[in-house]
């Protein structure tokens, strides 16, 4: 897995490629405790280029959403591919995180 | 005529006569270090070596950290007796500090007569023992794998012989590697002894036997971990005379911290499952007793209560794979309305019911079935589960076929996640 971490209009965008699985999360892990230690006000994940996304992945993200929520802070998902759209749908996550279909939604409410 | 022998000077005879000597107690030494893989024993032992050899005060062996890219005491000892613990709590060494420090970056020795006129001396030691350090000679010990530590002796005679000592640190350095080598094998195989009993006792949290029989059904399981403790589980519990309970469920991640959050949820369902009477209210308690796991931690599950006389069956799922309906001509994918993972966010889980007809059966599975990996790294897919289940809906050993679906795909490669399967049987 790869993170590749950019600004867009005040949000930080995590953009993740390959598998995000119990190997690759901890590094995920330990980027989103920084910027929730920062508090930053949006965080944004790109999917597009994510391959898998295991339940530790999965649990990875709910930790980073909780964090996010602490501080008053909102974190979004944005980019799923098909494949992943799958195991979101199974997992019901929809009900957990804020999904959106792009960058430009994720940003606008 | 035989020729005049040669004349040996009396300096050049002492000279050999201490090489002889020093050779001697090289093999000597030789000889002890290799007879003990200990590292407590075999540190004291190599000090007291280098401290004889060198006839010098004192001496230090800095072992690298090599996650903390730092160097430790690892053993200090002097005329006055052994200040290791001082140092050994309270200095360690950047890459590059104090004397050890450059030797450890430059992988080179480095011989100071006079440490007052050299500014690469660290003098928070000899503050913290009292010690007057004078002099020092640092050699880097090198093992196979790289830089193992930095050996000193301090306030060493003047008479020298700088070879013998980078000869003595050579053996130094393969004993304190072969020591260490040993002490990670049994460091290793007293994880393992632990894993093989954290392995017995996450069995005993699943049900004794994986097959149960109530009235006209019969609950059939199979459980494999990707290692030694998994996150999986099943249970079969009967809230109420007439009435059997079934759960399947997968916690996130893998391996020990999974397997112990399984155990909490192995106990908080049992518990929760005796007192409620349908599935939507056991998971949402379930769901409010597993709130706030550390690390974003879940279970995700499906859990069936079935009327052991009518065959009625009510079903809650959290955030689960579908199950599947196997009746006399068809595969169901029973995708119920269903809530979120336990243990994430507050929730009402919503339930559905259905009746089983004579010879129908429900496949229960958790994703490391369809999640497997092949060596191109392409996955089995939930599809491919249900299709090998069309094909072969009559036969009687479906979840031993399944996992053996699984295995041919992976290529016999490691499993990568934890599986299991739950089969329920109506009126067999």
């Amino acid at each position: 897995m790869k993170i590749d971490i950019t600004e867009h209009n005040g949000a930080k965008v995590f953009s993740l490629s390959g598998d995000i699985d119990l190997y690759s999360s901890p590094a995920l892990r330990k980027e989103l405790i920084f910027f929730i230690g920062e508090k930053v006000p949006l965080l944004l994940v790109d999917f597009r280029d994510v391959s898998y996304i295991d339940s530790s992945g999965i649990a990875t993200l709910v930790e980073g959403l909780r964090g996010m929520m602490s501080h008053g802070g909102k974190m979004k998902l944005f980019g799923i591919p098909e494949r992943i759209v799958e195991i979101f749908a199974f997992s019901k996550l929809d009900k957990v995180f804020d999904i959106c279909g792009s960058l430009d939604d994720a940003v606008k409410d | 005529m035989g020729e005049k022998p040669t004349e040996i000077s009396g300096e050049v005879l002492k000279g050999m006569e201490k090489k002889v000597e020093a050779l001697k107690m090289l093999m000597d030494l030789s000889s002890v270090i290799s007879s003990t893989l200990d590292f407590s024993e075999l540190i004291p032992i190599v000090m007291e070596k280098a401290k004889a050899v060198m006839e010098a005060e004192a001496c230090s062996i800095l072992l690298y950290n090599k996650d903390a890219n730092r160097l430790e005491f690892e053993v200090a000892l002097c005329e006055e007796g052994p200040t290791s613990e001082l140092l050994k709590k309270q200095v360690t060494l950047e890459m590059g500090q104090g004397i050890a420090g450059w030797v450890a970056q430059n992988l080179r020795p480095l011989v100071i007569p006079d440490v007052g006129s050299d500014k690469r001396f660290y003098g928070d030691a000899d503050k913290l023992t009292g010690f007057t350090t004078k002099s020092i000679i640092a050699v880097p010990l090198i093992g196979r794998g790289g830089l193992i530590g930095v050996a000193e002796v301090i306030n060493h005679k003047k008479d020298y012989d700088m070879e013998i000592f980078q000869l003595l640190c050579r053996q130094f350095a393969i004993a304190i590697e072969n020591s260490l080598f040993h002490k990670e094998s049994l460091e290793r195989e007293r994880m393992k002894q632990e894993l093989d009993i954290a392995s017995a006792i996450q069995k005993s949290f699943l049900p004794a036997s994986p097959v149960f029989r109530k009235g006209n059904l019969i609950v059939s399981a199979k459980n494999i971990s990707a290692a030694k403790v998994g996150g999986d589980i099943y249970d079969f519990v009967e809230p109420a005379e007439g009435r059997v309970g079934v759960l399947i469920g997968d916690v996130s991640g893998k391996g020990v911290s999974a397997a112990i959050y399984m155990a909490k949820v192995s106990s908080d369902f049992r518990y929760i499952a005796c007192l409620a009477d349908s599935p939507s209210t056991a998971l949402d308690r379930l769901n409010i007793s597993l709130a706030g796991a550390p690390r974003g931690m879940f279970l995700t599950g499906i859990y069936m209560i079935v009327d052991t006389s009518t065959g009625n069956c009510h079903v809650s799922v959290a955030g689960h794979p579908p199950f599947l309906w196997l009746s006399d001509s068809t595969v169901r994918v029973m995708s119920v309305p269903a809530g979120p993972p336990v243990g994430i966010v507050p929730s009402e889980y919503p339930s559905a019911s259905f009746r089983l007809n004579k010879g129908d059966r429900l496949i229960l599975l958790t994703d490391g079935l369809f999640d497997a990996k092949n060596r191109d790294g392409q996955r089995l897919g939930f599809d491919a589960v249900v299709k090998l289940v069309t094909e072969h809906l009559h036969e009687e050993q479906l979840i031993e076929r399944l996992v053996d679906f699984a295995d041919d795909f992976s290529g016999g490669g490691d499993r990568a996640d934890d599986l299991t399967i739950v089969e329920l049987k109506w009126g067999a």
